[in-house]
């Protein structure tokens, strides 16, 4: 054991550095430029440049642009001659640094919690009421109707608990831009529209600060991802996840825990795929792409009614 | 009259107070020095400590020395020759009194008040002219009062003042003299002595009494003055020109006979109150009777009277402990038996294996050595024979490779360890692979009794729990936080969590489900073969503990729950201002809502895990039996 872990070492300090050296002297390319040409653009590129260079990419992103250049001529590459590096190195290199910004800022409204005494705070929640139920005017701040969509009790503060804003945020967002699912997935009341979209968003924000999600935003933003992205991301979760809940046919909602721990691994095993971009970027435009929608939601109905029948 | 009035007062006073305080040592004393107890030389009185108690020997000793007596047992030795007497379930007050001694006593100390009662001061100053005629009041004339059982000793036969042995039966008012009807004939026989007026005893008149200071004069009157209470007889010069001069007055007679009746009054009140007494003493009687028990005449069918023994109260609760006491050993024995009989087959099973073990190991050793051997005979031949044998050998190489093989997978399996741990369980402590079968005798435990004592062998015990309360109570976060030892972050529980956490010797499998009110109706599902049910409760929230109490009066009238042990933990007690534990036993009325289980109310905060390992600490006193959790 102690000789193997010897050479591991050994390998780490010198060999590793040796052997690039080696290539570099073949090839005539630098380590990124061998990342850059050889990885297309999205998440393989960024994922492997970030992968090296841990120590390079706490880099502010408005310093991105002179960070590239110092790695350029520190490197010894003539920007002219590969034209393309210059570029791809400083997309990688935003999208890096804004995935940290985004981490930093979904922290952020996540440990915000939800004030009944900030006006901004209970706006949104009245707007997400509105947006939910736009026939049925709420008739006190507290109230039984919360239950309604989905809160346990008859103030919705406290279901804000662990998520903060942040649930709230994901809430609104998925109404107010998905609002179809939204109403969707209230009207199947198969289980609790609120509570389970603030479970969604711990699942997401575990997804994210685990770094799994790097995989998804890498390929999804071209250069900095912002929280539109993540929320997106959220209600591509939804939207998944109550097609999973479906398939999987729970007899009640006690299986919760259940369907979503073999949801969060079956999501985990698509971020896998480097190249998952398919589904992903379909659903989570599915504005523009109505068609796809309209093909998603009959399969949803069809589902539903044979589960019915 | 006064002084008549005066004695008889005196009379009742004595009469009534006898039997409540007549202790006997203070003024008669004189009189019965002869009663005196062996022991403490003590007179004996008719009441009290020193009232004179039998021994089986005969001998009489006074209650007081009785109880003094060291027990032997439960009896006691008689101080003058060591005879043993038996005493029952009264101690010394069972002892029979020694009513023979009381008798004397009582007539020596009536006769001792009469002399007394002469002596008394309150008639001292009266002069000696009233003196002697003293006794002859005493008959009373206050007919109502003079019953026989309130004054025994008031009924007196009067002699005849001319023969000492005749009795008298009038009084001449002329000579004042008690004769009897011959005497009266006799000495009243001249014709002078004939004129003289004679009464019946019952119509002599009353003596006048003279005043003290004007020898001539009659008390006629009673002065009404406050200063002049110690004194207040007066004869009409006192009253014109005495000491009494101007003083509000009234007549002897009537003043006499006012007193008279308020004497009738108070002994009307006597006679209810002796009746209270005395019926109250009986009642006394016949609860000690009812406590000892003892014989008692039946009359059968027939109308046969035979005895019949008739157990007191103290025989049947003794025969109750007894029977419980007879109940406990029994099902100990049992317990004891059905542990042991576990203990033996464990012991048995591992050693029937153990020993098959080792005669796989004794096999393995003579075909190593068996191949050993074969490969050293074959070093020792010729080039040629090596040379056919290895095939052979190869083969038995082989063998013996997949062997060792064999060998160190099993031991890298078995385990070496000579220790049984051995847990006991309290009631409703099941482990899972011994379903709780309703009717099934070694479970059916009698309730009386709190523990199953049922052994379990193994290094860990199985114990299930069910955490449940309100929505956002941290039900959650106590689990995972119980779990992982980390803060997690709140988010409500849609369904349930479950987790084994393992602490000390046991393995608790909590079930965490939601608080959420659509799933308050499915908590029941979590009850069946639960042995704990953990409550949480948001001290910060006092607004919702109604909500919380409501919940727990549900949860406490479920049957699953019935036997199960009741935790509560308070939590976020580390937020400033929430409801302290003893108030929210106060505000949920705990003691009265869980009155006749087990519960503990605990105060925890899940954010730093304060609190909640003393809950799991109450948890496992409760579910395992005592002193076995630090041994095991």
């Amino acid at each position: 054991v102690m000789v193997t872990q010897f050479f591991v070492f050994l390998y780490c300090k010198c060999l590793w550095r040796s052997l690039k050296f080696v290539i570099r002297k073949f090839t005539g390319r630098c380590e990124l430029q061998r990342i850059c040409y050889n990885n297309k653009h999205g998440a393989r590129r960024t994922l492997k440049i970030g992968m090296p260079n841990s120590s390079a990419l706490s880099v502010p992103p408005d310093k991105v642009e002179k960070t590239v250049e110092d790695i350029m001529t520190l490197k010894k590459i003539n920007p002219d001659t590969n034209p393309q590096l210059g570029i791809s190195l400083q997309g990688s290199l935003l999208q890096i640094a804004g995935y940290r910004n985004l981490v930093a800022e979904v922290e952020k409204f996540r440990r915000e919690a939800y004030d009944c005494e900030n006006v901004k705070h209970e706006e949104m929640l009245m707007k997400l009421w509105k947006e939910l139920r736009p026939d049925t005017p709420l008739t006190a701040r507290i109230s039984k109707q919360w239950c309604e969509i989905g809160f346990q009790g008859n103030d919705p503060k406290t279901d804000f608990r662990g998520m903060g804003l942040l649930g709230l945020l994901n809430l609104l967002y998925f109404a107010e831009h998905d609002k179809a699912t939204a109403l969707q997935m209230l009207n199947d009341s198969l289980f609790s529209f609120a509570i389970v979209g603030i479970n969604i968003t711990d699942l997401a924000y575990s997804l994210l600060v685990g770094g799994a999600l790097k995989t998804h935003l890498y390929n999804v933003a071209p250069e900095m991802a912002s929280l539109q992205h993540f929320q997106q991301t959220f209600c591509y979760l939804m939207q998944e996840f109550h097609g999973f809940w479906i398939e999987e046919d729970p007899s009640d909602i006690m299986e919760f825990n259940r369907v979503r721990s073999k949801f969060h691994r079956k999501i985990l095993r698509q971020l896998k795929n480097l190249d998952m971009l398919s589904v992903f970027l379909i659903v989570v435009n599915c504005r523009t792409a109505a068609p796809v929608v309209e093909r998603k939601l009959n399969t949803l109905l069809s589902l539903k009614f044979s589960r019915n029948l | 009259m006064a002084a008549a009035a005066a004695g008889i007062n005196k009379q009742v006073a004595v009469a009534v107070m006898e039997p409540c305080i007549r202790h006997g040592r203070g003024a008669n004393a004189h009189t019965v020095k002869v009663l005196e107890c062996g022991v403490c030389e003590d007179v004996f009185s008719l009441q009290g400590d020193k009232v004179p108690r039998l021994l089986l020997c005969g001998h009489t000793v006074c209650h007081d020395c009785l109880t003094r007596l060291p027990l032997h047992g439960r009896a006691v030795r008689c101080p003058f020759d060591r005879q043993v007497t038996e005493l029952g379930d009264s101690g010394v007050w069972g002892l029979k009194k020694n009513f023979a001694l009381l008798e004397l006593l009582e007539r020596l100390q009536n006769g001792a008040s009469n002399q007394s009662g002469m002596a008394d001061d309150t008639l001292k100053g009266m002069g000696e002219v009233s003196r002697p005629r003293f006794p002859q009041h005493q008959p009373g004339p206050v007919p109502g009062v003079a019953s026989t059982h309130l004054f025994p000793s008031v009924q007196r036969i009067i002699r005849c003042d001319e023969d000492e042995s005749h009795t008298a039966s009038m009084y001449c008012t002329v000579c004042a003299t008690h004769l009897c009807a011959e005497c009266s004939q006799l000495t009243h026989s001249t014709r002078t002595l004939a004129k003289h007026r004679r009464v019946p005893l019952a119509d002599k008149p009353h003596e006048k009494t003279l005043c003290p200071q004007h020898q001539v004069h009659a008390i006629e009157f009673v002065c009404l003055e406050e200063a002049c209470q110690s004194g207040a007889l007066m004869c009409c010069v006192c009253k014109e020109y005495g000491k009494h001069q101007g003083h509000k007055h009234a007549l002897l007679e009537t003043e006499a006979n006012q007193i008279r009746a308020s004497i009738l009054d108070m002994a009307h009140c006597i006679r209810t109150f002796t009746d209270e007494v005395s019926e109250y003493s009986r009642k006394l009687v016949g609860i000690v009777q009812q406590i000892e028990g003892g014989e008692q005449i039946v009359e059968d069918g027939v109308g046969m009277a035979h005895t019949e023994h008739v157990p007191g109260t103290a025989e049947s609760a003794r025969s109750c402990v007894r029977a419980y006491f007879a109940d406990l050993h029994e099902t100990l024995c049992r317990q004891e038996e059905m542990a042991l009989s576990v203990v033996d087959a464990h012991v048995r099973e591992r050693l029937i294996w153990l020993r098959q073990q080792q005669e796989d190991m004794t096999i393995l050793l003579s075909q190593v050595s068996t191949a050993c051997l074969h490969c050293e005979k074959t070093l020792q031949q010729d080039d040629c024979r090596v040379v056919l044998a290895k095939q052979e050998i190869s083969c038995l190489l082989e063998t013996l490779q997949k062997q060792q093989h064999q060998f160190t997978e099993l031991a890298d399996h078995i385990q070496l360890d000579a220790g049984i741990p051995v847990t006991f369980t309290k009631v409703g402590a099941v482990p899972p692979s011994h379903p709780r079968l309703a009717g099934s005798e070694s479970i059916n435990v009698d309730s009386s009794l709190f523990q199953d004592n049922r052994v379990h062998i193994g290094p860990k015990m199985e114990i299930r729990v069910v955490t449940l309360g309100l929505d956002g109570a941290g039900k959650t976060t106590i689990l995972f936080k119980l779990k992982q030892d980390e803060f997690m972050q709140p988010i409500p529980t849609i369904g349930f969590n479950v987790e084994t956490v393992e602490y000390k010797n046991l393995k608790f499998t909590i079930w965490d489900v939601g608080g959420k009110h659509k799933l308050r109706p499915l908590w029941k599902h979590y009850y069946l073969n639960t042995q704990a049910v953990v409550f949480v409760i948001d001290s910060c929230h006092r607004d919702r503990l109604m909500e919380a109490h409501s919940e727990l009066a549900k949860l406490l009238t479920e049957k699953e729950l019935r036997d199960a042990l009741l935790l509560i933990f308070a939590n976020k007690q580390d937020v400033p201002g929430v409801v302290s534990v003893e108030e929210m036993t106060e505000l949920l009325s705990l003691h009265k809502l869980c009155c006749g289980r087990s519960w503990h109310i605990q105060g925890c905060d899940a954010r730093s895990g304060m609190g909640l390992h003393e809950g799991l600490d109450w948890l496992s006193r409760q579910l395992v039996a005592a002193g076995v959790l630090d041994v095991a």
